[in-house]
């Protein structure tokens, strides 16, 4: 069983009296432990897949499921469990609370899963320590580089080991040395047996996964491992 | 239990991280539930303050005279017109009450009280059987009440209120002083028991003379009639006793059946009641007018509510992209709001208390802390946290996640 399968995924919005379908007939599957980007220009509906995988959103049509449960018909509170136990999420803009220090960021998850405070603080620490922030725990967002804010924003994805990563333009906001060393750090956690999703489009971001998707006009346009010898990182 | 008390302490650091925006919502409350505290605690002392003084009056003692009472000008001179009830009428009941105890004729009229080359206008001068001193609860400060001897010989004695002990014989004995009441002479036998003052008129500006005395110098009694006060075998049977006593005034005063009684017979508690309808709506009033600050305070967190879920529109989205369900957001505004109305209107408590307690003050009325308004001005503010709370939170609470998100 893939962590992830879709099935015939359709999401189609209502502007006025024009139906827009943002993504048309998705099937794919992502086994557990791989590094996939999904690529593809604005507007081509990798964000709306991104919202799908994530379980910001449910399909309009066919099937998603992750770690064998069944997204679609999922109402909101169960939709939250989902994001709370499954998945780890990194975005562009990263996403941090202003007014919190980077140690309770990476709390947030597990204040709503009802983590006792004691508990909760100790996994924090060692999921700032794991992205190597680990004499930065009171900073608050406003005193980090952006590197270590989406770093912050990488361990609080850590903090509940969630199944799946799911990382939408991560580097968007970043240089370019700042997003190697991000990039780096996927790698890493990949290395560490992570799944992991990057929603990009840029090649050589999408370069430090295995396989390609590449989504076109709401399709997957096409489905490719990446080899070796091409790919980021790895060296 | 841990997400509870997490979100609990999220909302806390939210409100003193807007110092500006908590201080003008808790003022607010404070403002609104202090305005009610104030009335409610002030009337609620007032009427404490008047049925204490009714207290002197046995639960077993009821009064009839041709008027107790009058709430409005067609009562008063309804009963204005009604025939005097005349001194043999206390003699009937005492004949015919089986279930009365103790019969009171009282005779009421003000004369000026003079002593030496000092003097007192318009003093109440009761007066009474000397078996008023046993029906009512009337404390003896000092020397005596008058006997039935004293009333059969029409002696020349009075028992007088603090006020005139202390105007005429401050640190002077005052018993077996000759004092006047009109043009006659009346030697002091006792002073009662001081009872102060309600809303700034003293209670001591009394003296009582006996029946027969009263009678001689102020002749057989006019428009206003005897007072009786009649003490009822025991509280058990006191509207028996009332009963008895109706027929047998409906009798002996010739009403017919058909007609309405022609006089007031009055208990403490019917008279608190009559008083308490009376005031009902004036007190229903004031408290709903002061109830519209409540209502305004109530606008403005949930004003500042909404301008707070607007504001916090990303943070809510990145709560719930990292797990956090409706119901966690909802309890965390909730929170917020209730946290507010509830110290704001903790210390509107508080302060409505002490500003009542000043102005009741002004008015010799001392009010006590009550468990009543207090825990009403709790219950209140927490409600109006919750009402006027309850609609920002749930805004909150459905915004979609990625909507939030974006939301710049």
């Amino acid at each position: 069983m893939p962590l992830i399968e879709t099935d015939n995924l359709w999401k189609t919005y209502a502007m006025g009296s024009e139906r827009i379908h943002a993504l048309r007939s998705v099937s794919m599957a992502i086994e557990k432990g791989e590094y996939v980007a999904i690529m593809g220009p604005s507007g081509s509906g990798k964000s709306t897949l991104m919202n799908l995988i994530g379980c910001l959103d449910t399909p309009t049509k066919g099937e998603y499921w992750l770690n064998d449960k069944r997204v679609r018909e999922m109402n909101d509170n169960e939709l939250a469990n989902i994001r709370n136990r499954e998945i780890g999420f990194v975005f562009q803009v990263f996403n941090l609370l202003p007014r919190a220090s980077a140690l309770h960021n990476v709390e947030l998850p597990l204040i709503y899963n009802g983590t006792p405070k004691g508990e909760r603080e100790k996994m924090a620490r060692m999921a700032l320590e794991r992205v190597e922030l680990g004499d930065r725990m009171s900073h608050k967002p406003s005193e980090l580089s952006g590197g270590q804010r989406q770093r912050v924003a990488v361990a609080r994805a850590l903090v509940n080991s969630p199944s799946l990563i799911l990382a939408d333009e991560p580097t968007g906001n970043l240089d370019s040395k700042t997003s190697e060393e991000i990039m780096k750090l996927f790698d890493h956690l990949h290395r560490e047996g992570n799944t992991i999703i990057t929603v990009t489009h840029e090649a050589t971001v999408a370069r430090h996964a295995k396989r390609v998707l590449s989504i076109l006009d709401g399709r997957i346009a096409s489905d490719e491992a990446i080899p070796e010898e091409q790919r980021n990182g790895v060296h | 239990m841990a997400v509870l008390s997490a979100i609990f302490r999220l909302a806390g650091g939210a409100l003193l991280a807007n110092k500006l925006r908590s201080g003008l919502t808790f003022t607010g409350i404070v403002f609104g539930v202090t305005s009610v505290m104030t009335i409610m605690s002030f009337l609620e002392g007032a009427i404490g303050a008047i049925e204490k003084a009714f207290e002197s009056m046995g639960p077993s003692t009821f009064m009839v005279s041709k008027m107790m009472s009058a709430f409005s000008e067609e009562e008063f001179l309804e009963k204005i017109r009604r025939k005097p009830i005349d001194l043999r009428t206390a003699d009937v009941i005492e004949q015919d009450c089986q279930l009365c105890d103790k019969i009171s004729p009282r005779l009421f009229d003000q004369a000026r009280i003079s002593y030496g080359d000092q003097s007192l206008r318009r003093i109440m001068v009761m007066g009474a059987a000397a078996n008023f001193i046993d029906i009512v609860d009337m404390e003896v400060a000092q020397g005596r009440f008058h006997s039935s001897e004293d009333d059969l010989y029409r002696r020349n004695v009075v028992f007088i209120g603090d006020l005139i002990r202390e105007t005429f014989f401050e640190g002077v004995d005052p018993l077996g002083k000759q004092i006047r009441i009109g043009p006659k002479k009346y030697t002091v036998i006792g002073v009662a028991k001081k009872r102060g003052t309600l809303f700034g008129e003293s209670q001591d500006d009394y003296a009582v003379i006996p029946l027969s005395a009263h009678t001689r110098q102020f002749g057989v009694p006019h428009r206003r009639g005897t007072f009786l006060t009649i003490k009822a075998v025991s509280v058990e049977q006191l509207e028996e006793a009332m009963d008895e006593v109706r027929l047998i005034l409906r009798t002996y005063r010739k009403v017919p059946p058909s007609e309405p009684d022609d006089f007031d017979m009055e208990t403490a508690e019917s008279i608190l009641e009559r008083l308490n309808q009376f005031t009902l709506m004036f007190r229903m009033v004031s408290v709903g007018i002061s109830g519209i600050s409540l209502v305004i305070g109530g606008i403005v967190v949930m004003n500042i509510m909404m301008v707070s879920v607007t504001e916090r529109t990303r943070e809510i989205g990145i709560r719930k992209s990292v797990g956090a369900k409706q119901r966690h957001i909802l309890l965390q505004f909730l929170f917020e709001s209730i946290m507010l109305t509830l110290s704001g209107g903790a210390l509107g408590v508080g302060l409505g208390f002490v500003i009542a307690k000043i102005l009741a003050s002004q008015a010799d009325v001392d009010i006590d802390p009550s468990a009543l308004a207090i825990s009403a001005g709790l219950i209140v503010s927490t409600g109006i946290g919750l009402i006027f709370g309850i609609y920002p939170a749930m805004k909150a609470a459905r915004l979609d996640p990625i909507k939030a998100l974006g939301y710049e």
